[in-house]
């Protein structure tokens, strides 16, 4: 307290100095008067009576120095004066100043961009209270990858048989429905959750509750937030109120709170039923008795006390137990765990790679800014030089001078860190918009929260401290006496490679780096847009559409589209239709495996195949190629399942032989070939070209009703496909007033999200790329320009002497590319090694693209030349005369 | 031991308490030299040292000053002890008993043999 206390005084006695100076000098005044009184009292002589009184004070000036320090806090007060001092240098290198805080904001900016990726992905916990005692529990197989979900027995019995746990609760990924509300029916995504699930998860509601124990099978929901606001007005009432989900009445007990939209934090849920009730919404909803399904994701919540090794040993026990109990299920299954809300496990290391790759390429950009900004320190220092040798002389000691220096780069650094965080502002919301080609919604949302702000400022901070320390220490040392004369006192005699010279080379190297990704990124991007997708992308419109959660049966289903099919058809400007039930490069799709009835059953037999249900003219409204046989006709239940295979399966499965008639055998279904197309994209445009086995969707929707995310029916059009959007739409609300249509939009749309990743790749390296580039070259000609203006004289003698200007331009010039060379010399294999990192974000290039590594250093090269140019005419522009009458 | 003594670290701060508690408020110069003469003028005191401790010691809130007019009507800063100070000289004191009652523990045998 005392401390503090004092602490308060000496901060209040920062300001009102003078008044405390004056104080001090009456007292020390009266102190002296009093001390020679009583020295003449003693018989002094009044001259010497002053003397000794002045001599036994110690220095009148020294007194008032002790006691000011003791007054204030002395390096508070020079730290201010620092900063006052630096802002008005600062001021008046407004030039080199706004170069130096552009260059680490454009740093600070991508690595906070970044960093606020690995904030949302990897750093933020679940909006859901005490999210440190609340674990995802999967369970995984030996010899299989991690992780897979629960099938109901085996979440009851880790539910009633676990010790470690106050609550555990199950929840399924997605559940479709088509909800009331105002306005037209709408698609909305939400999850079957345990009826305990909110007092596991303790979620906040910001009205009502959530479910209660005994309400497994009740007809009752929990709302989103946004949710209720979209549909329901932010209707305070709404809790006891009825709802329309598909069809079926709910009442709505609760809304949860804003920041929930799933557990996992990746999905974008909306509303939450009982899982008992589930079945209503999704009839394929797999049944709570089987023990061999796996499709529950289940969170845990740590009794009080518990460790999570505790924790463990107690699943690993369970895991035992269960294998002896049901030996045919559960043998070889194990539990894992991690806090809730972290990275879904099976795609944690993909995520983890990308987001490592990005931030070694936006830690090198900051490295070039860096470099850069010291670069233009060193220059600074240097023209400071005469300043800091004055001061030198006068006493001040180098640790001031060099605390001096570094108040100004952390000033810059802290300039750099704002000016960063407003661009990673922009930057992230530009990069929020980018869409992943998935049907279901994900919130892949970044933003700017509290730990990139803290990320930002430490950077900025050590960055500011890193870069002003080589110019400090450098400008700190001035060699005095040439100062004082005027000539270059940092230049040490006999050094050839400063280092500034060092600096601009590790810079260009890094350049090379990070060119090398930028390129092979950008060829990605270019190869990914010539691959050949195998269908016509333009004039072709989508809609999707669920009957299953309206309730209908498959029969209804088929005869539902396939009215929808004529009606469409017949519309004026539409070429043709088709219904399937999935896109193709939806992300997804459902696959098995086929083989020859006659080949042996073993696994080495099946060809992973992807199953595509269709409806007739289904090939000529997206423009694949029919090479062989017949489309699809009035194919019924009942009738001999058929199939129209691509080229692929005919290679891979049937080793080439000819396809028609021959009966093939997936999941113990037989089909056989009715016809021959050429080969599409499915999944993904960097697949490769996979076999696909095309099923008559009139035929197979019975027997295997479709995944949750409905059917699209897609239309050909004469015209532009959005101007018809419209009079499709009606034909489907023709048939079915409460249909809910979702995902409509133009082939070339859905394509464009297809591109996502190699898009965001070429869109982030490349941005990252330019700004290296330019940074390396703004560098390469702050060193350029410096060493030509510091041998001004030189030049002029030699021009003197005979020189031409062309020999001149030219001893620039091979300085500048000497750098260059040796830089490429080193980055180039740094570049070979590192891009094999990159291998896995690459669309049909190699990592080690000749083009991209032979293009780089001519294209480097060629930019150094540009930014040597300036200064080297510049120095063969010099007048002798003039040069040689400096100072 | 005749020549005279400098002050020791920290035993400046509780002889200005004590000798303002003893003699009330006292300006600097006669708070030194009433030091001095306390000590039997065996202590040599540096006068320079002595404004610092004294703001040390208000800025802790022991003592306060205040200007006054001095016997010889000379303006002069006075320093008077606080409520605050006395508690704290108590403690002082009794700290600093203990010490030398401790050293004149270790002294007195060496000096006995």
């Amino acid at each position: 307290m005392r401390n503090l206390g004092s602490l308060w005084l000496r901060l209040r006695g920062l300001f009102g100095m003078r008044n405390a100076n004056d104080d001090i000098g009456a007292e020390l005044e009266s102190h002296v008067a009093m001390h020679t009184e009583d020295g003449i009292r003693a018989g002094l002589a009044p001259e010497e009576a002053r003397r000794q009184a002045l001599i036994r004070l110690g220095g009148a000036e020294q007194t008032r120095q002790a006691y000011r320090e003791r007054r204030t806090l002395p390096w508070l007060e020079t730290l201010l004066r620092d900063f006052a001092y630096s802002l008005r240098t600062l001021a008046k290198h407004r030039g080199a100043t706004s170069i130096a805080i552009l260059s680490i904001g454009l740093g600070i900016g991508a690595n906070a961009t970044i960093f606020s990726m690995v904030s949302r992905f990897v750093l933020r916990p679940a909006p859901m209270s005490d999210p440190t005692t609340l674990l995802a529990v999967h369970t995984t197989h030996d010899g299989d990858q991690c992780c897979n979900s629960f099938p109901y027995p085996v979440y009851a019995d880790l539910r009633d048989q676990a010790h470690s746990f106050s609550g555990v609760a199950a929840y399924n990924d997605l559940i479709p429905a088509s909800i009331g509300g105002s306005g037209e029916p709408e698609r909305v995504w939400g999850q079957a959750v345990t009826a305990n699930f909110f007092a596991v998860t303790q979620l906040p509601m910001i009205l009502g509750r959530g479910f209660a124990t005994g309400e497994e099978n009740a007809q009752e929901v929990v709302l989103g937030a946004a949710l209720w606001r979209r549909r329901f007005n932010a209707d305070p009432y709404i809790a006891g109120k009825p709802v329309t989900l598909s069809g079926h009445a709910f009442t709505v007990i609760g809304v949860v709170t804003p920041a929930f939209h799933g557990a996992d934090q990746i999905l974008y849920t909306e509303f939450w039923v009982p899982l008992g009730i589930a079945p209503l919404l999704a009839p394929n909803t797999p049944s709570q008795s089987e023990r061999q399904f796996h499709w529950l994701n289940v969170l845990a919540r740590l009794k009080p006390g518990v460790t999570p090794p505790q924790a463990k040993a107690d699943l690993a026990t369970l895991a035992g137990r269960f294998a002896l109990t049901n030996p045919a299920t559960d043998k070889g299954n194990h539990f894992v765990f991690e806090q809730a809300g972290s990275l879904p496990p099976r795609e944690r290391n993909t995520v983890l790679i990308f987001l490592a790759a990005l931030s070694v390429v936006v830690l090198l950009v900051l490295a070039i800014a860096g470099a850069n900004v010291a670069n233009l320190l060193f220059a600074q220092a240097a023209a400071r030089q005469r300043d800091m040798a004055v001061r030198l002389a006068l006493g001040a000691t180098r640790a001031r001078l060099r605390r001096q220096m570094l108040t100004e780069s952390l000033l810059l650094g802290l300039g750099g860190g704002v000016l960063g965080v407003l661009l990673s502002l922009w930057a992230t919301s530009a990069l929020s918009d980018f869409r992943l080609p998935v049907p279901v919604p994900l919130d892949i949302s970044i933003g700017i929260d509290w730990r990139v702000l803290v990320f930002s400022f430490a950077l900025s901070i050590a960055s500011g401290l890193l870069l002003g320390l080589a110019p400090a220490w450098a400008a700190s040392r001035p060699l005095l006496a040439n100062a004082l004369k005027g000539e270059d006192a940092l230049a040490r005699p006999g050094r050839r490679f400063t280092l500034r010279n060092l600096l601009v080379v590790a810079q260009i190297a890094m350049s090379v780096v990070l060119l090398c990704v930028t390129g092979l990124f950008l060829r990605s991007l270019q190869s990914a847009s010539t691959i050949d997708i195998g269908f016509r992308t333009d004039n072709l419109l989508m809609m999707s559409f669920d009957p299953s959660v309206h309730g209908y049966t498959p029969e209804r289903s088929v005869n539902f589209m396939n009215q929808l099919q004529l009606r469409v058809a017949a519309l004026p400007g539409v070429l043709s239709a088709s219904v399937a039930d999935v896109a193709p490069l939806s992300g997804y799709g459902r696959a098995d495996g086929f083989r020859i009835p006659g080949s042996p059953d073993v696994d080495s037999s099946y060809v992973n195949t992807i199953l595509v249900m269709v409806t007739p003219r289904y090939f000529d409204t997206l423009g694949i190629h029919r090479i062989a046989g017949s489309d699809f006709g009035s194919e019924t239940a009942n009738s001999t399942r058929v199939a129209i295979v691509n080229q692929a399966f005919v290679q891979q499965v049937l080793g080439g032989r000819n396809p028609i008639g021959v009966q093939v055998n997936g999941a113990g279904v037989l089909y056989r070939i009715i016809g021959v197309v050429g080969n599409a994209k499915s999944r993904t445009l960097g697949e490769e070209t996979l076999p696909v086995l095309y099923r008559s969707l009139q035929q197979t929707i019975a027997s295997d009703p479709s995944s949750m995310v409905g059917y699209t029916i897609l239309v050909r059009t004469a015209a532009s496909p959005n101007s018809l959007a419209q009079a499709v739409g009606s034909q489907i609300y023709a048939l079915d007033r409460s249909m809910a249509i979702y995902n409509q939009q133009t082939m070339q749309e859905h394509i464009q999200a297809a591109y996502f990743l190699p898009h965001l790749a070429a869109s982030l390296f490349g941005t990252f790329g330019f700004i290296g580039l330019v940074l390396a070259g703004v560098g390469l000609y702050g060193v350029m320009s410096y060493a030509v203006s510091r041998r001004t004289r030189e030049i002029g003698i030699r021009m003197a002497l005979g020189a031409q200007p062309g020999t001149v331009e030219r001893l620039v010039l091979r300085q500048g590319l000497m750098l260059t060379l040796i830089a490429v010399v080193l980055g180039w294999p740094a570049a070979w090694v590192l891009s094999k990192l990159a291998a896995t974000f690459l669309y049909g290039i190699q990592p080690h693209d000749a083009l991209t590594f032979a293009i780089v250093p001519p294209f480097l090269i060629a930019v150094a030349l540009v930014a040597c140019w300036i200064p080297a005419r510049r120095a063969a522009s010099i007048d002798p005369m003039q040069a040689l009458r400096t100072e | 031991m005749s020549e005279k003594t400098d002050v020791w670290q920290g035993t400046l701060a509780l002889m200005v308490l004590r000798t303002l508690e003893s003699m009330g408020p006292l300006h600097g110069y006669g708070l030194a030299r009433r030091i001095e003469q306390t000590s039997g003028d065996l202590l040599q005191l540096n006068y320079g040292t002595l404004y610092p401790a004294l703001l040390k010691l208000e800025q802790e809130g022991f003592i306060a000053s205040k200007w006054g007019t001095s016997e010889n009507n000379r303006r002069a800063k006075f320093y008077e002890l606080t409520k605050a100070g006395q508690r704290q000289l108590k403690r002082c004191a009794a700290d600093w008993e203990q010490t030398t009652a401790i050293l004149a523990r270790f002294l007195a045998p060496a000096e006995g043999a």
